[in-house]
């Protein structure tokens, strides 16, 4: 019982090797996605969950064209705050609801310019100026390449997988049974007479017994390739990827709390008011959306990502301050129909990365009241100021 | 000669006899209990060596083949726009519960109340809190809080109740029965209003207002003198004399909070401000006042009247006024009378015994002194502490005579806490419809018919106006926990309305809110400030109307009984409260009980010394000798010895409520029986090395470094093979300014609050292991009948050549870049090395696991409980030291903040909860490396020195020596 469960997973050295392996294809691959280069474009991914330009409605109508449709002042407005006009009585406001049956366009905290930088985007066509078109569907060229690399990826997840849970039991035992068998020969049978045979075999399989047991005894409690069954068969592939929803569309506080955010069913609603059947279950899964929210009971999914109590994680401390990219951690979310866990979620993994990672030095002021290293940052004899730098890799920076 | 400062008895002896009288008890540092005898030895056999590795196998075994738990990740259904999980929201809100008042912020994290803090808004508690504003949030999540209405103890709905309760009201209206409101005291104007709405309806309701500790003689001797039967404002900071007479001004009487932010203003000494308040303070026994007093005396209660009359004559005598027969005294008055005439206008004199003599005496002082011109203003009345005694005593009477038909008890417990409690019990069982509101069952709600359970203040709307023109907001912060209901609410359900009190309440604030042009705008800054006020036009201050005085002579013989309130209990509302039982004392460092103060002079005279038990007015109580304890006189605390408090607070100590104050006693000597005392001052023992550093005004206008001598000295001499650490940016120090700690103990509190840290009961207390991680140190010096009291709060000091690093074998604690010393519990393997190597002894080691532990059937073992815990910060498991961590969870939400929105640390951003609900601003944190900081301009004060400096562990908590405005 005790080899079973000490030898459940490989070395970690091998897995090690595929997460960072796994993680440069990754960065590779994000490169192909949308780039946030300008805020009109970043600000256009909520859009882009009900909209498209030129591509037909969706659950909101086609924007293309829409800044010669209505005035610019009214368009600000409605876009802020539609539900305000609706119930203020605008008439076009109305209209525009009841068009399109009725679903509520969540209010969106955007300043006035903001509004017209995306109004600008979507009047370009989904285009920054002489960047390439980010947002039209997807020609079929683009579909199957993008097929093949997702299958590529979940092929990848499942070898390293069916790699993790690689069983060493086997090498334990017959190191085991070679280890009493020579230790049986050496003090009573003595059939090989050269005792240094029996050393050398003896002690190279302690240590590697030993290196077992230690690899496999600090990974104890950790949950690297947790795939759990969610109570709803949610697809981040068909979200994320397919309809190209931003990730903090749904995960909402993932810049301003430590935790990432559930989104509560209300957000599920914005679109699935509309949208009730899915591709790949029909409406099994969908229907569970409609049943908790008229019954009036969350949806209780399970925890992928779960750290220790006695560690203290900011999700905004690393997407807003930081500006991470999810996938850094999670990686590539939009391949993965069920969520599994990429890393270990190891202190070392933790480490490794404050190690190496620099921070905002140049563009967030809180970092100027560090006058020595500022000195050296602007002298160049510090071009990155990793996280480590700063004191990023001290126990209650994280434990407290 | 050098001071000698102690801090017990038995080291006073030691220090003046040069000799071991009392051979001080062995003290426990190993025991664990249950243990059988060769294992507290340490002997081990090859046995238990074998059934340890059995163990070791079989549990690694078996941690390895759990599966991990599976962990769920909820959302809320519909997200409420201004709730984010994981941060925390801040509501404006305040505290009353019939005595104390103070405008707080309440910190929720995903919706429920888990800290309160002070108010900085509020122009009168200034941001400051005392022990019981900061455990207040405990009581929320107390499991002794009714579920349920309840009729006859059975649980009912409320439908049942309310139907009940409208019939039977009606009936007696109809009648013309008596029925009688009898609340505690009332600030809320909507709630009053309210009342008197009920009234109305029901015309045969009379509302009583009773107050345990009264103070109807002050009002009665305001009606005598102005007119007016209120008690005055008073603008303790515009003092430069004050005179207190048994008012515990800057622990318990009338507004604590309020007073303490005042009187600290005229303590804090500055170089270019060398001035300070002179306070003399006359008193029967030790309290926080008179610990923090220049000048104390103590005195005989049965004397008070004769030694203000005394004062009157001497003050009367200059100023020209009449002067009364006075019979003498052996109490010299003539300092004080000579200090308050030099600052005729700038003085107070307060008396806190409910006695109408010594009021008009008090008044009559005052007004020689020309101080209702600035330091009591009768024009704003303060309106806590409206009880009647005389309508109490009236109801009392009433209901024994069977003329009262119903009464409705409110936030009131006079069953426990009413002098002639009896007589209120036997009369309360001839009332036929009794309906109490209190929220637990406690002593008067058991005698109670119906019990319909009020809501805790943290779930109510309600309002108050504890002093005229200034109003403040109660509101909701949680959804209630349970089928409560609150009181008001219940009111407007019995009169037939069907409005709620939310709408009451806020159809009382138009007529308050009236020159506002948007009504809703103002209604919602009010609710986010949490505050009000209305200008009132500065009304003619009436005319002083003299009246005769007189004062009984005082006994000279026989043994009187005190009666005060400690700190942390008050009048025993918040018995069940384990956080406010194991605040130790700020005078006697007692935890978890009650005894009897005597002086050292009578301990001596009677055979007696601590924990020896006797027999006062037949009721037995331990004995704790008190150094200034007057001679003649015993003290003993009220607010102990419930019966129907909680888990936590049931017959902790004795009641002593219904021992009459004032009274000469009997007190015998029961033989041969002890009852243990957990004392905390005693655990973490400095030894006789300079931790208290003092000076007087005069020495320090002379001298700003007099009195720290040694600190120059210990700079000079310092050397070391380390080298200096070098910080860049940030380096975290604080700053205690020992003039204005009065020691009052809520920073333990907050602390406590903030940080998870357990409670642990008393035995383990006695066994020197109470968890705190800020500790309130109390010495004595000059003699033991009436010794100079100091008060240190001690935490971590965060050292930078910390004693505690070096030593650990797993690196568990070790310096930040930031100046913190760090503490990893996960790491710790609890060797406890840290412990022993640090000199100021703030680590504290969990000998137990203290939640889920039946053993510790507090706060941490319930799931009701734990709801209080601080999410930003772990509880500790068994076998892990911990200590302060200068809030690491607040420096890192400071500055995660200030990255957030993109801009430097200010001072300020970051506040501790010890320093941020100080009532005095005696703790301040900062920057040491910010040259505008306030930590980093006290280390270039002359009055700054470091715990201990001598040993170079150079600490970032720095003290400034503690002025006394008194000679040396």
């Amino acid at each position: 019982m005790i080899i079973n469960n000490i030898v459940r997973n490989n070395s970690l050295l091998i897995k090690g090797f595929f997460v960072s392996g796994f993680l440069s294809l990754f960065m590779l691959l994000s490169s192909f996605g949308y780039t946030q280069t300008t805020e009109d474009e970043k600000n256009f991914q909520v859009c882009k969950a009900c909209h498209t330009i030129g591509g037909g409605k969706l659950v909101g109508p086609d924007l293309k064209g829409v800044s010669e449709k209505y005035d610019e002042a009214w368009l600000i407005e409605f876009i802020q705050n539609s539900q305000g006009m609706v119930q203020a009585g605008d008439e076009r406001a109305v209209k525009v609801f009841n068009e399109n049956n009725k679903i509520p366009m969540p209010p969106n905290a955007l300043t006035d310019d903001q509004v017209k930088g995306v109004l600008l985007y979507i009047a370009n066509g989904g285009k920054l100026d002489g960047g390439e078109d980010t947002t039209s569907i997807d020609t079929q060229d683009n579909e199957d390449v993008e097929l093949q690399v997702a299958e590529e990826t979940t092929q990848l997840i499942a070898e390293m997988k069916r790699d993790g849970k690689r069983n060493m039991s086997y090498v334990f035992i017959i190191l085991i049974i070679l280890f009493v068998i020579s230790l049986f020969d050496l003090v009573v049978v003595k059939v090989v007479k050269a005792k240094w045979i029996h050393y050398i075999i003896m002690l190279t399989s302690v240590i590697i017994i030993g290196e077992i047991v230690f690899v496999e005894a600090t990974s104890l409690g950790r949950q690297q390739y947790y795939q759990p069954d969610q109570p709803v068969w949610f697809s981040h592939k068909v979200h994320a990827d397919q309809n190209q929803i931003d990730c903090k569309y749904c995960h909402f506080t993932a810049d301003k709390s430590m935790h990432a955010g559930i989104p509560p069913v209300e957000t599920c609603m914005n679109c699935h008011a509309q949208i009730k059947q899915g591709k790949k279950t029909g409406t099994k899964e969908i229907d569970k959306i409609y049943s908790a929210f008229e019954n009036n009971e969350p949806i209780e999914w399970v925890k992928v990502y779960n750290l220790p109590d006695h560690v203290y994680f900011n999700h905004a401390q690393h997407v807003n301050v930081g500006k991470l990219d999810c996938a850094q951690c999670h990686g590539e979310v939009e391949k993965m129909d069920q969520i599994i866990q990429i890393p270990d979620l190891s202190m070392g993994w933790c480490i490794e990365c404050h190690r190496t990672e620099s921070v905002q030095f140049a563009t967030n002021k809180f970092y100027e009241q560090y006058t020595k290293l500022h000195e050296k940052f602007k002298n160049g004899e510090m071009p990155n100021v990793t996280v480590q730098n700063i004191g990023g890799d001290e126990c209650a920076k994280c434990h407290y | 000669m050098e001071k000698l400062y102690w801090q017990s008895i038995e080291d006073y002896k030691e220090q003046k006899f040069n000799s071991v009288l009392d051979k001080k008890d062995a003290i426990p540092e190993f025991s664990i209990e249950g243990l059988d005898e060769s294992e507290v030895k340490g002997k081990s056999s090859r046995r238990d060596f074998l059934k340890l590795l059995g163990f070791s196998v079989s549990a690694v075994a078996l941690v390895s083949s759990c599966q991990m738990p599976v962990r769920k990740a909820i959302p809320l259904l519909n997200q409420p726009e201004d709730l984010i999980p994981g941060v925390a929201n801040y509501y404006a809100s305040t505290f009353f519960d019939g005595s104390d008042y103070c405008s707080i912020l309440v910190k929720t994290r995903e919706s429920r109340p888990i800290k309160i803090e002070g108010n900085d808004m509020s122009p009168i508690t200034k941001g400051g809190t005392n022990a019981r504003v900061q455990a207040s949030v405990l009581n929320l999540y107390d499991d002794s809080r009714l579920k349920e209405p309840t009729i006859g103890g059975n649980n009912s709905s409320w439908d049942d109740i309310d139907k009940e309760i409208t019939e039977r009201l009606t009936t007696l209206n109809q009648s013309g029965k008596k029925v009688v409101i009898l609340t505690s005291t009332i600030i809320s104007p909507s709630s009053k209003s309210l009342i008197e709405e009920f009234i109305s309806t029901f015309p045969n309701v009379e509302w009583v207002t009773y107050d345990p500790v009264s103070f109807a003689a002050m009002r009665k001797a305001n009606e005598l003198n102005f007119g007016i039967a209120a008690i005055p404002s008073y603008s303790f900071d515009k003092a430069k004399v004050i005179a207190g007479f048994n008012a515990d001004y800057l622990g318990t009487w009338l507004m604590p909070v309020a007073f303490s932010k005042q009187y600290s203003v005229t303590r804090k000494v500055t170089q270019d401000n060398p001035t300070m308040s002179r306070s003399y303070q006359f008193e029967s026994n030790m309290s926080l006042t008179g610990a923090n007093a220049d000048y104390r005396t103590g005195i005989r209660p049965s004397e008070e009247a004769s030694v203000l009359l005394n004062l009157y004559n001497e003050i009367a005598k200059s100023t020209g006024m009449s002067v009364y027969n006075a019979p003498t005294t052996d109490v010299d008055i003539s300092k004080v009378a000579a200090d308050l005439l030099t600052n005729k206008g700038n003085s107070l004199v307060v008396s806190g015994t409910n006695d109408l003599n010594i009021q008009l005496i008090v008044n009559a002082i005052n007004n020689a002194l020309g101080n209702y011109e600035s330091t009591v203003d009768i024009g704003t009345p303060i309106y806590l502490r409206q009880g009647n005694d005389e309508a109490m005593a009236n109801l009392v009477k009433e209901m024994n005579a069977g003329l009262v038909g119903g009464i409705i008890i409110n936030n009131v417990n006079p069953v426990y806490d009413y002098s002639k409690s009896k007589d209120f019990t036997e009369g309360l069982k001839k009332v036929d419809t009794r309906i109490s509101t209190a929220d637990t069952m406690d002593e008067t709600a058991l005698e109670c018919e119906f019990v319909c359970p009020d809501h805790n203040f943290l779930e109510s709307w309600n309002d108050a106006e504890p002093v005229a023109g200034y109003y403040s907001i109660t509101q909701p912060t949680i959804q209630p926990i349970f089928n409560t209901r609150q009181f008001q609410n219940s009111l407007l359900k019995w009169m037939g309305s069907s409005n709620d009190f939310e709408t009451y309440m806020e159809s009382t604030w138009k007529s308050i809110l009236t020159d506002v042009t948007n009504f809703n705008q103002s209604w919602n800054k009010v609710k986010h400030d949490g505050i009000y006020r209305i200008e009132n036009e500065t009304a003619e201050r009436p005319e002083f109307i003299s009246q005769s005085l007189r004062a009984k002579k005082g006994n000279t013989e026989g043994i009187e009984l005190v009666l005060y309130e400690k700190i942390g209990m008050g009048i025993g509302k918040y018995a069940n409260n384990p956080w406010l039982q194991e605040l130790p004392d700020p005078i006697s460092t007692a935890t978890w009980d009650n005894y009897l103060c005597v002086s050292p002079a009578y301990a001596k005279e009677n055979n007696l010394k601590l924990e020896d038990v006797v027999s006062i007015n037949g009721i037995e109580v331990p004995i704790l000798v008190q150094p200034g304890q007057p001679i003649g006189t015993v003290a003993i605390a009220r607010g102990y010895g419930r019966f129907a408090a909680g888990k936590a607070g049931n017959n902790v100590g004795v009641n002593a409520q219904q021992l009459v104050s004032d009274s000469v006693v009997e007190i015998k000597k029961v033989a041969g029986k002890t009852f243990p005392l957990a004392l905390t001052q005693m655990h973490h023992d400095m030894e006789e090395r300079p931790i208290v550093r003092e000076t007087t005004l005069a020495e320090f206008i002379k001298n700003p470094a007099s009195g720290n001598e040694l600190h120059a000295y210990d700079e000079k001499h310092n050397v070391t093979l380390y080298n200096k650490i070098k910080y860049d940016g940030l380096h975290w120090g604080m700053s205690i300014d020992l003039s204005t700690c009065t020691g009052c103990g809520n920073c333990v509190i907050a602390c406590q609050a903030e940080n998870n840290v357990a409670v642990i009961g008393k035995e383990q207390v006695k066994n020197r292991r109470i968890m705190h991680w800020m500790r309130i140190d109390r010495y004595y010096s000059r003699d033991e009948a009436n010794p100079e009291v100091f008060h240190m709060p001690v935490m971590c000091q965060h050292c930078d050549n910390a004693p505690c690093e070096n030593v650990c074998p797993v690196a568990a604690t070790n310096h930040s870049t930031e100046g913190l010393n760090q503490m990893a519990y996960n790491r710790c393997i609890g060797t406890r090395y840290c412990i022993n190597n640090c000199p100021y002894k703030v680590r504290r080691f969990n000998w137990f696991e203290f939640t889920n532990n039946n053993n510790f059937d507090y706060n941490m073992n319930s799931d009701l409980g734990k709801m209080v815990l601080n999410p930003d910060v772990i509880v500790r498991q068994r076998g892990v030291v911990e200590k302060c961590s200068m809030c690491v969870q607040r420096i890192q939400e400071g500055k995660l903040t200030a990255k957030m929105e993109n801009r430097e640390l200010r001072e300020g951003d970051i506040r501790m909860s010890c320093e941020q609900s100080c009532p005095t601003n005696a703790i301040q944190f900062g920057n040491l490396l910010n040259e505008d900081s306030i930590v980093n301009k006290e280390t270039k004060n002359p009055r700054m020195y470091h715990l201990l400096e001598g040993l170079h562990t150079l600490p970032s908590t720095s003290y400034l020596t503690r002025v006394r405005n008194n000679e040396a």
